[in-house]
């Protein structure tokens, strides 16, 4: 473990800057300030290093704009349509997950309204919270705030999984008569759904939670 | 420099001790994982991407699922399913689908392969720097558990209409996810521990 076991004295805590320090968020490597050069290139991995990330707020406000846009005809629109012997139909994700329920099959409704309505929807909240804060300096709930943004970080790409499932399904039910199945815009909505948020929780720097006014 | 660790989350500052097999070292102030105790070294990482390599052409060149229906049948691989994707303008989810579970493992495969096989030699290969940092941004995008979950969704949705089965693609991708969980989901940072080595045998 590090430095000071648990049940000692809390030792002070402090951030890189006050040490002359800054961490290259590439490779993992503690620099010195005062080597970097004029192109800020770390020693080790040559990507460039920032003391926070540039526009990182704005980033990822401009991303969770447009996954919120997105997140609307990604949920009206269908996202596949079927053709069998009981006829034509198109389904939505909220659909999808509802033919579930009523199956029977309740467990798999729920992995699906989990990963695809609920995790995009927890994220929006999530990543705005993080994001009112971080621009009011607050210092309310610091920790649990950052184990939010790694939560979301975390979660973030399972929402892939309803595009996966579509995907397959159009790809095996290729049966002509006895039916078919095959993708509408309602997927390419979802797919960018997940591609922004997670360009969004990737933008966010999470040290900004840590930060305080100078 | 190298006995320094800094947080990612919150950007404390901290002494590193060694690591014990089993140790995780966590931030004091926010619990981010700071290190971990890295056991795997040249060979046996080499001997993980080579097993990858191989779970993945097999999870590419078998049918993961298959239906079977009075003499007509289908399969499908995750192509089949980037091609089922390609309707018109729908083909962007194509792209979205074959870059995170095609193109990004693949990339991710061949080059730890690249590094790891010159590191092996004792040599740094060549684009050693962006290879790794390419590697560092890719990390995210790699979806292959997220595969295996949908094609077992897609196993139980189907099964409900229609006699489906898993072909031997699945195991190969459940193979694949536990073995690139098992390269740090190919992360560099937990590589770049190798670097010191192969560096001084540039020399």
């Amino acid at each position: 473990m590090v430095d000071c076991p648990r049940g000692q004295d809390m030792p002070v805590l402090r951030q890189s800057f006050e040490l002359g320090l800054v961490l290259c968020r590439t490779c993992g490597l503690a620099v010195s300030r005062a080597s970097l050069g004029v192109d800020r290139r770390c020693p080790r991995c040559q990507g460039r290093i920032e003391q926070r990330t540039p526009f990182s707020t704005e980033m990822t406000l401009a991303w969770l704009i447009a996954g919120i846009v997105f997140y609307v005809p990604a949920n009206l629109l269908p996202v596949m349509h079927t053709r069998g012997l009981l006829g034509e139909a198109d389904s939505t994700i909220l659909g999808g997950i509802l033919e579930f329920w009523r199956s029977g099959d309740w467990d798999i409704a729920l992995l699906i309204f989990i990963a695809s309505v609920a995790v995009p929807f927890t994220k929006f909240i999530a990543i705005g919270l993080l994001l009112i804060t971080v621009r009011k300096n607050s210092r309310w709930e610091q920790h649990q705030r950052t184990a939010l943004y790694r939560i979301v970080e975390f979660i973030g790409y399972w929402s892939m999984l309803d595009v996966i499932v579509v995907a397959l399904t159009a790809a095996l039910m290729q049966f002509q008569a006895l039916g078919a199945a095959e993708p509408r815009p309602g997927i390419a909505f979802f797919c960018a759904v997940v591609v922004v948020t997670m360009l969004s929780a990737l933008s966010f720097d999470a040290r900004l939670i840590w930060d305080r006014p100078a | 420099m190298s006995t320094i660790l800094i947080c990612r989350d919150c950007d404390t500052v901290y002494r590193a001790i060694p690591l014990r097999r089993g140790d995780v070292a966590l931030c004091r102030r926010c619990d981010a994982v700071l290190a971990r105790y890295f056991g795997a070294n040249v060979d046996s990482g080499l001997a993980l991407v080579c097993a990858a390599a191989i779970f993945f052409a097999i999870a590419n060149l078998t049918p993961i699922l298959g239906i079977d229906i009075g003499g007509m049948q289908t399969r499908a691989n995750i192509w089949f399913a980037v091609r089922s994707l390609q309707q018109g303008w729908i083909s962007i989810a194509a792209l979205g689908l074959a870059i995170t579970t095609f193109f990004i493992p693949a990339a991710q495969i061949a080059l730890l392969f690249w590094v790891l096989l010159f590191a092996r030699v004792g040599h740094r290969p060549p684009g050693f720097g962006p290879i790794m940092r390419l590697l560092h941004r890719m990390r995210p995008w790699s979806m292959t558990e997220v595969f295996l979950l949908g094609a077992l969704v897609a196993i139980v949705k189907l099964a409900n209409w229609v006699p489906v089965t898993a072909g031997a693609g699945i195991w190969a991708i459940a193979a694949l996810t536990t073995v690139l969980a098992l390269l740090g989901r190919c992360d560099p940072e937990s590589w770049w521990s190798i670097a010191p080595a192969v560096k001084t045998c540039r020399s």
